[in-house]
Formats: structure tokens, sequence, C-alpha cells
């Protein structure tokens, strides 16, 4: 196996397209590889980030339309009202805190070993797209939904899902392959239009599914709703 | 409220520290600096209106959720969240049929509708589009292309090759020259992202 450092030849007259975006996924994995041992390269990437970073702004000038800062004000606010009335806790704290609010809880095991039963039973269509591993998962009650995956990080990007049941929230949840899935402080709705994009809390190293279902509020200890989705890594 | 600080005299940075926290004010105050610039490379890339709007509401909708990922040390707000824009729009190109219709023809990523000056802040962001369209234009063509065809249209080298009916090493060799004369254009201007 070669040395990524040695590789400069070969990855040198990469870094114009890894900049621009433009290197098919293999490729980018591999010049990042080199990148991360190559100090010409890096120091030529530094130089050349400048260009790459002042084209969006070559963009012709557009005003967004007011609804759109409405629709997504609506949603900030919907759950920055969620993040308050689930306390100081759950104030937006980083990614491996959130789940602590809800941690060493006991779950019912009908229902994990009905999650875990749908987890083995999905099959979805996984592929690379821009750095990200991206799960098509299984929906349930209409819409479709992904799990983006970038590096042990996930994000579940969903559209045209039904809103929750009035007086709930989705509130996503991990398995680890135990007696029962472990509930997370991610809690969210939908917009007008059905679509939600939520970081799944925490690393997703040793996850085999992160399954969504409806809950009160605050969520729940146990999941008592619907699953709404599943993905399964 | 008392002691609450004026959040339009905070920098991105600041404001970036009370989103993480998940105040909704200070992430208005962020979309409202920034939603122009990101709609419209978002239009520039996806040429549709609704499909740009789409594309802006996920990104922004992706900080509001991961405000703690923004790391000053690795750039200003603005070009992270023109970032994330950017790889939205890619996301969705690649997944629709705007992409397969702009493989057949780029056209539509040379639109440059512009929108009526309102603000000194619009006028002065179509004066900062102005001179870096303009380090563009001096570009030589076979250049600009590429870099145009791979930044806002979303296609991969080897993409650009076969739509171009040029090798490979060619066009990663326009890009690279590309990005180097744009560079060196915008230190001699002074441009804010140099």
């Amino acid at each position: 196996m070669s040395n990524p450092a040695h590789d400069h030849d070969q990855w040198a007259d990469s870094l114009g397209a890894w900049l621009l975006g433009a290197l098919p996924e293999d490729e980018a994995d591999g010049f990042r590889a080199h990148l991360a041992a190559c100090q010409v390269c890096q120091e030529d990437a530094a130089s050349l980030q400048m260009a790459a970073d002042a084209l969006p702004m070559s963009a012709a000038p557009r005003v967004p339309p007011p609804a759109l800062k409405d629709r997504i004000m609506a949603t900030v606010e919907s759950e920055a009202s969620l993040l308050t009335a689930a306390g100081p806790e759950a104030d937006r704290p980083s990614p491996r805190r959130r789940r602590s609010w809800l941690g060493g809880l006991s779950l019912r095991p009908a229902l994990a070993l009905g999650l875990a039963a749908l987890a083995i039973g999905f099959v979805g269509a996984q592929a690379l797209q821009g750095g990200t591993e991206t799960i098509t998962a299984q929906v349930t009650g209409g819409g479709r939904a992904t799990l983006e995956i970038e590096d042990d990080r996930g994000r579940i990007v969903a559209r045209d899902l039904p809103a929750p049941p009035e007086g709930r929230v989705y509130q996503v949840w991990i398995d680890r392959g135990g007696p029962a899935p472990e509930p997370t402080d991610a809690l969210f709705s939908v917009s007008g239009e059905g679509s939600a994009h939520v970081d799944v809390p925490g690393s997703l190293d040793g996850v085999r599914a992160v399954m969504v279902t409806d809950e009160p509020p605050r969520g729940s200890d146990s999941p008592t709703g619907d699953v709404v989705l599943t993905a399964s890594t | 409220m008392p002691g609450a600080p004026d959040l339009r005299s905070l920098a991105d940075e600041d404001l970036m520290q009370l989103v993480r926290r998940g105040d909704a004010r200070a992430f208005e105050a962020v979309y409202d600096r920034h939603a122009g610039a990101a709609f419209s490379v978002a239009y520039r890339m996806v040429g549709r209106g609704n499909v740009a709007e789409d594309v802006v509401q996920e990104a922004f909708l992706s900080i509001w959720r991961s405000g703690a990922r923004y790391e000053r040390a690795r750039g200003s707000v603005r070009t992270w969240v023109l970032g994330i824009v950017h790889h939205r729009a890619i996301d969705q190109l690649r997944r629709t049929a705007v992409h397969a219709k702009r493989r057949a023809s780029d056209e539509g990523i040379e639109e440059r509708v512009e929108a009526p000056e309102r603000t000194d802040t619009e006028v002065a962001r179509r004066e900062e589009a102005d001179t870096i369209r303009s380090a563009m234009d001096n570009l030589p063509a076979e250049q600009s292309h590429v870099i145009e065809l791979a930044y806002f249209g979303g296609f991969t080298h080897t993409e650009i090759a076969a739509m171009l009916e040029t090798p490979v090493g060619t066009v990663k060799g326009r890009m690279r020259l590309g990005l180097e004369k744009l560079r060196n254009h915008l230190r001699t201007l002074e441009m804010p992202s140099a």
C-alpha cells in the first residue's frame, strides 16, 4: 500500500477539481487522504481556497421571497420552543451531550423488538454522494426519507412527510442491537411542505438503525407512537 | 429585555454562539445577513426559484440544527453558510432532472437575471458580484467554462471532460490554472474574500 504522502505527483493535479467539488467521491476520498499527509498540497489548498470561496459571491444578486423566511422561522421558532420546554439540559448542547437528558431509561421490550424487526426487514438503497453516504429509509406513513452519513455523523432528510399528530412531535431513536432502542433528544416537526432536516445526536459508530416515532412534545423515555421511518446503517 | 445584546451589532461568529444555544432571534439575524447571497447562489445553480427556495430552506434549517458544527478557525460564517448551500444545491442537481437537462445543454448556468436594487447591502453585494464576475471574465474562456460547469453546474471532472470531449487531465489542469489566476486577480483587488 502506498504512502499517501509520497503520491504527490499522482494527486497534485486534482487539487482544483477537489476545491470545486468536482471529484467523484472515490477520488475525493483518495485526495483527502493524500492531502492529510502532504504539506505541499495543504499549502496549495490554503492558497487557492480564497478563489473557490469567492465563487458563490459571483452569482447575480437575487432577493429571496419573504415567504421563505416566514417558513424557515416558523420551524425554527417551533423547535426553539420545544427546546425551551425541554429545559436547559436540552438547550441545543453539543450532539454528544444531547442524549443524556433521556439517558439511563428502560424501554418496552416488545416495542423494541418490533423496531428491531423493522430494521432487520429493511432493504434500502445506499449511495455515496458528495462525501456523504446516503441510505434510503423505510417510511411507513407516506413521504420519503434518507439517512445521510458523513464521517460518523448522521442526518435524516425527509420530504413530503406527514406532520406529526396534533400535540406530538417526531423523536429520533437509535438501535445498537441491544434489547431496546435508545432515545435521543432530537425532536422535530416538518415544514409545511413536509420536509425536515435533523441531525442524529452523537456518533453512529455501532448503530444498526435509526428510527423515528411520534411522541409527546418533550419526547419519551420509550417509544409510545407509531414508527414513521427506519434507516438501517 | 434588559441586558439583551443588540443582535445587529454582533459579529457573525458571536451570533453563531447564540444560535448554538437555540436562540431563534440570533438565527434570524444570521439569516437576514446571508439569505440573499445564499438564495442567489442556489438560484444560479438550480435555475428555478422554487427549487432554490427548497435548497436554501434545507441549508438554513441544517444550520439551525447543527450550529455547533461551525468552527471559527475554518473560515467566516458566510463562507460556511454558502458552502452548505453549495453542497445542498449539488445534491439537488444530482438527484433531479434539473441536472439531466443541463447535461444536455449547460446554457442554464449562464443565466444572470438580477434582482432590482433595494438596499445599500444589496448594492454592495451586487458590486462584489460584479467584481468577481469581472475577474472570472478575465480568465481564458476554457478555464472559466470548466470552473462554471464544476462549481455552479455540479458536474464532476469526468462529466465535464465527456461534455467537452476533452481529456480529464486537461480539464483538471484548467480548473487549477483558472483558480490560480482568479486568486491572483482577487489579490490585486484586495477582495474581502481574499
